[in-house]
């Protein structure tokens, strides 16, 4: 599957890129070392909660940048209850489709527009930081896709187990042997959840 | 302007010369030269003298030379013809980290077969350490393998200290080498340089796709890697290519009229694309060595603070194709191997372009191609969080 002319159109000419000077809400997910970065800064109008204005950069491929411009374009004018409902699948349709391998991309995107919102909820008394348990390693591994078909290896059934004990993180996923997609997703699981303070380690069988 | 094109170890634009043998082969001179009718013995003839243009190329004998459908091909016929045929004298062989998927995949396969292997180490601008070429050697080592010119970042390694360090063991140590990259772009003579197998591939130098060839010394022993009807001889069983051996005997005879030529115009196009990206762009790495030591068709640059398949996405929007190591832009979504065996950091890997050359392009490409390239950099930089 190739780009689609929308993907190509957000990426040569990207909307709302940039950093706010003064944000209510900033977040910055990925890393250059994955090839990927988003960060994303909210203007967040205190009384109606609708999201002002909102810009991000992007170190990343070119559906990347899309999916930073798509879903700031989503996001700009709604309510930050209505931006929370912005899902990884709802970005993609906007852009007209997005290859398997790059679905990755909204994921982060979304992920990052929620995190900045999480926390103005949370600075702001709106809502309180989750406890995080079993349910939260779950919720994350969501957003682990398997860049073959393009949706995430929880909905796929590829996740066996998980176990969560003093600290340790223990995921185990089924992929055939010779899955040239091995060493990447069991990369993203570590990326994903060495994040969180309260895992200490993260154990992964393939 | 026609759009322009960088991506020539990927695979090469076929010569106007090539594409009017292969034709006219395909239309009137198909047959195949297994009776004594007028057609099968003209057909004999050609490839007789096919093989003669290619053995001449290299200082071999026209009986060394073997047609495979291509450079994979012709190195899975070396390594495992090889490996199969002479395992009695020993099951221990080397390669290198960097070197091209072909001979790392059998070199796995082996290693999973029961065979030993050393994997040696490279140095920051990919010549493979000697040292550890000297002390991996057995008694039991039969072959070493490597790939000139490498296919990232075009380092040429030096085969003959290589083949005086392998001659220094009790037993015959057989080298094979992967020069699909290097062969027609650098001067190479089998003899000479104690090379006892190499592939070379055809559409890398403006021949036709699919067809290769296998140089094998005399005296080399290999095993039938494919079983089947004999046409020509043992080791190349099916059908015969016919009209593709005539394109890539074409295709050499061109690149080998007057190779000094080429090569002087190719070297000359990589250095001014270098020096040109150096002084216009700011923050950026060359990959591999400079100079002599590099095959001449070979740019291989990292652009500090943005992501490589934006990069090639971009240029490829005005109209240039150039590749990347970007993990984004890989199969398996992983940062390049060869880039990262070099002491490259995953963003380093990310954001390498590779540009490799042929006797086609021209010095206004390049120039259209840096005015582009510096646009597009400083766009994307704009665009980064990692410079703002």
């Amino acid at each position: 599957m190739q780009y689609s002319q929308k993907v190509l159109d957000h990426f040569m000419k990207p909307h709302n890129v940039g950093k706010l000077e003064h944000p209510d809400a900033e977040a910055t997910e990925g890393s250059p070392a994955c090839g990927d970065q988003i960060s994303i800064t909210l203007n967040i109008d205190p009384e109606t909660k609708v999201i002002k204005d909102v810009k991000f950069q992007s170190y990343g491929c070119a559906s990347n940048i899309a999916t930073g411009s798509i879903i700031t374009d989503m996001a700009m004018g709604k309510t930050i209850e209505e931006a929370k409902n912005i899902t990884w699948k709802g970005a993609a349709d906007e852009l007209d489709g997005l290859p398997p391998v790059k679905m990755h991309c909204s994921v982060l995107a979304v992920d990052t527009l929620k995190k900045a919102i999480k926390k103005y909820e949370i600075e702001h008394g709106y809502a309180k930081a989750e406890k995080f348990s079993k349910q939260t390693i779950v919720e994350e591994l969501k957003k682990v896709i398997y860049p073959g078909v393009g949706e995430d290896i929880v909905t796929l059934k590829m996740v066996k187990y998980v176990g969560f004990e003093d600290g340790i993180a223990t995921i185990d996923v089924e992929i055939p042997k010779f899955d040239k997609y091995r060493d990447n997703i069991a990369e993203e699981i570590e990326e994903h959840l060495e994040a969180f303070d309260e895992i200490k380690e993260v154990k992964v069988t393939i | 302007m026609d759009r322009i094109y960088f991506n020539n170890c990927l695979t090469s634009k076929p010569a106007p010369e090539v594409v009017k043998i292969t034709t006219e082969y395909m239309k009137n001179r198909y047959y195949f030269p297994e009776n004594f009718n007028a057609m099968g013995t003209a057909t004999s003839k050609n490839l007789v003298k096919a093989k003669k243009i290619i053995a001449d190329s290299m200082g071999a004998d026209s009986k060394e030379i073997h047609f495979t459908s291509g450079g994979t091909a012709a190195n899975n016929l070396a390594i495992k013809g090889y490996l199969t045929a002479n395992s009695h004298k020993g099951t221990h062989i080397i390669c290198s980290v960097i070197d091209y998927p072909d001979i790392l995949t059998n070199a796995a396969f082996f290693e999973s077969s029961g065979f030993d292997v050393t994997y040696l180490q490279a140095d920051n601008e990919g010549f493979i350490d000697l040292k550890q070429l000297k002390e991996s050697i057995r008694e039991d080592t039969i072959l070493f393998m490597t790939t000139l010119g490498n296919h990232t970042v075009g380092t040429i390694q030096p085969l003959k200290e290589i083949r005086e360090i392998l001659d220094s063991a009790v037993q015959k140590i057989t080298m094979h080498i992967d020069a699909c990259e290097a062969y027609a772009r650098i001067p190479l003579n089998v003899n000479e340089l104690g090379i006892d197998l190499m592939s070379i591939s055809a559409h890398k130098i403006h021949g036709p796709q699919g067809i290769g060839a296998l140089y094998q010394r005399n005296g080399i022993k290999l095993g039938l890697v494919q079983h089947g009807v004999n046409r020509m001889d043992n080791l190349q069983t099916g059908g015969l290519n016919i009209a593709s051996i005539a394109g890539f005997a074409k295709a050499v005879e061109l690149a080998f009229d007057d190779l000094d030529a080429n090569i002087t115009k190719i070297r000359e196009l990589s250095d001014y694309l270098l020096s040109k990206i150096e002084s216009t762009i700011p923050n950026t790495l060359l990959n591999g060595p400079r100079g002599v030591k590099r095959a001449p068709h070979n740019i291989n640059i990292s652009f500090d603070y943005i992501e490589g398949e934006a990069i090639m996405m971009m240029m490829d929007m005005f109209g240039v194709s150039i590749s990347t190591g970007s993990a984004c832009a890989s199969q398996g979504l992983k940062p390049n191997y060869v880039l990262m065996a070099l002491g490259r950091n995953h963003e380093q890997s990310h954001s390498s372009m590779k540009f490799t050359f042929s006797r086609y392009n021209t010095i206004k490409e390049i120039d259209y191609t840096v005015e582009k390239l510096a646009e597009v950099v400083k766009e994307l930089r704009s665009r980064s969080p990692l410079c703002n």
